[in-house]
């Protein structure tokens, strides 16, 4: 109960924030764009298909993160998160209410991030795998949600936000396999790709926009993405303390 | 007598800063309740351990029977917490803020009750206004009706009239007198001396000690009064306690001589009592 007045509440300060709404959701559809001019210009033996969904999950994954941890850090700095606390709302409801909450955008995000793609790349998948890929990326930021409401209990004030970007998004774009594969790299490369939510998200992707795939080929990686979301959110309502 | 809150032996260190020093003081049911200091004294903190948002570093806390820490859930329905930042949503107009708070407690009733609140702070016009776009005064009003929502039986309030304007200060004192008329405890910080008046009773609280509980009355008397009297044309002055006796007594003693044309008094002020024995213990502190 007290988990929907919370997703209701973070959804209507979305919406009253109509330059944070605005950017989170215009953001991932210039840079898909920019994509298309930089394939574009790319020589037609490349396999461009291959890059241009994990990008978008890829943007996604990083905007939802980047959104939920400045979203909370703000509760902290203004107070309001202190608030909740003595007010009744205790971690667990703030945890689900954040990333019920944020699902809805990401599910925009996700939903308009897919038909670009699908539209400026001429992609032709079935609806089956427009679904699967929808679901991946959705999982993703669920995991952004979590790392965002995790990353947040370590800081004082937004900018300490930006010191996590690096961390997570630079070896997400070069080492989880968006690029290349995984075990090209040397063997410690590989190590630190495999343990990033990116490298499971686009092994899924790159398996079902195959013209024939197995679904069961996917199972792992499912399951990969399905613990990060559990151990992920154990760190979160840890970290998250109600007393200081 | 009844006490809504207690505490024993409080202290809170955060590292090297002792923030609160052994701190033992009781607050009768149904009583305004002031803490009156300077910035850093330590009102924020003590405030914030009585409602169970830090953790004590020693001692023992009682609100209302119940245990901040270990009570929490139960204690939660029967507090109300307005702290010294507006702590709202910006984004959310004045309503929404309110029910947001008041949906936790599970408010009965609880668009009426806001609509109410917001008529006791006088801001049912601008209800459905974006927080965004309020002054300050505003804002921290809506800040009291979010901890006023559930009727809670005590309401810690952190300096809820700092940076407002004295008419919309005098308006908040008299919506605390009303609360407090109506059977809540407050328990309120001020950094603003002269706001000891206002209260049925004050603690004086300096560098996280506790200097002098009294009641507002009894600080006063804790003053000088000048009086200053034309005796055939030469102006005098004489200085005594501010106390009701001390001035039947010099009146007394000055007798009504027909040479005497004029008296007045002059008391000294609570700010200038309270910065006195603030002084005069930072004073001692420095001689030792
Ligand atoms: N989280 C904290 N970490 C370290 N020191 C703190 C913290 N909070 C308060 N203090 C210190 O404790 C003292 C009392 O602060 P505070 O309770 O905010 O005073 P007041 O509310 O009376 O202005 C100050 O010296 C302040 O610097
Ligand atoms: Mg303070």
């Amino acid at each position: 109960m007290k988990t929907f007045i919370l997703a209701n509440r973070v959804l209507k300060q979305l919406k009253g924030d109509k330059r944070l709404l605005m950017l989170s959701i215009i953001a991932p559809l210039i840079i898909i764009y920019f994509l298309k001019l930089l394939f574009d210009a790319f020589p037609p033996n490349v396999p461009i298909t291959n890059f241009t969904i994990p990008i978008g999950a890829l943007v996604v994954h990083f905007l939802s993160f980047l959104l939920c941890a400045i979203l909370l850090v703000q509760e902290r700095t203004k107070g309001t998160l202190e608030r909740m606390l003595i007010g009744g709302y205790n971690r667990s409801s703030i945890i689900a209410g954040y990333t019920l909450g944020y699902l809805g955008l990401a599910t925009i995000q996700a939903s308009a991030v897919l038909i670009e793609s699908v539209w400026l790349f001429d992609l032709n998948y079935s609806a089956n795998v427009l679904m699967l890929l929808f679901l991946v990326i959705w999982l993703l930021a669920v995991v952004s949600v979590m790392l965002g409401i995790f990353v947040s209990t370590f800081a004082r004030h937004e900018g300490h936000v930006f010191p996590f970007i690096p961390l997570l998004i630079l070896p997400s774009i070069f080492l989880s396999g968006l690029l290349i594969n995984t075990d090209a790299l040397p063997q410690w490369a590989a190590f630190i790709g495999k343990c990033l939510p990116l490298h499971y998200a686009v092994n899924i992707i790159h398996e079902i926009i195959q013209p024939t795939f197995s679904l069961s080929e996917t199972y792992f990686d499912f399951a990969i993405l399905g613990s990060y979301i559990f151990i992920l959110w154990l760190f979160a309502s840890f970290s998250l303390r109600e007393t200081e | 007598m009844n006490h809504a809150v207690e505490i024993n032996n409080l202290t809170k260190n955060y590292n090297q800063i002792q923030a609160l020093k052994s701190i033992t003081l009781s607050v009768p049911v149904g009583a305004i309740y002031g803490l009156i200091g300077p910035n850093g004294a330590g009102k924020t903190t003590l405030i914030k351990a009585l409602v169970g948002s830090i953790k004590p570093s020693s001692g023992y806390i009682n609100i209302l029977g119940l245990n901040p820490l270990t009570d929490k859930w139960a204690l939660r329905r029967k507090i109300g917490y307005m702290p010294q930042s507006a702590s709202l949503y910006e984004d959310l107009t004045a309503k929404e803020n309110i029910l947001f708070f008041g949906k936790a407690q599970k408010v009965e009733n609880i668009k009426q009750k806001t609509d109410e609140v917001l008529h006791f702070v006088e801001l049912s016009e601008r209800a459905n206004d974006l927080v965004r776009n309020f002054s300050g005064g505003m804002k921290k009003r809506v800040s009291l009706c979010c901890a006023l929502i559930h009727q809670p039986k005590i309401l810690f309030l952190d300096e809820p009239t700092a940076a407002i304007d004295p008419h919309l200060k005098l308006q908040s004192w008299n919506l605390f007198r009303k609360l407090a008329n109506s059977g809540v405890t407050l328990f309120i910080s001020t950094h603003l001396m002269d706001e000891a008046l206002l209260c049925d009773k004050v603690t004086i609280l300096m560098n996280g000690e506790i200097i002098a509980v009294d009641t507002p009355q009894k600080l006063i008397e804790r003053g000088k009064t000048v009086i200053t009297y034309k005796d055939g044309g030469a102006i005098k002055t004489s200085t005594i306690p501010s106390t009701p006796e001390g001035l039947a007594n010099e009146l007394l003693k000055l007798g009504l001589k027909p040479t005497i044309t004029e008296v007045s008094t002059k008391p000294d002020t609570i700010e200038n009592i309270v910065l006195n024995i603030i002084g005069i213990k930072q004073n001692l502190k420095s001689n030792t």
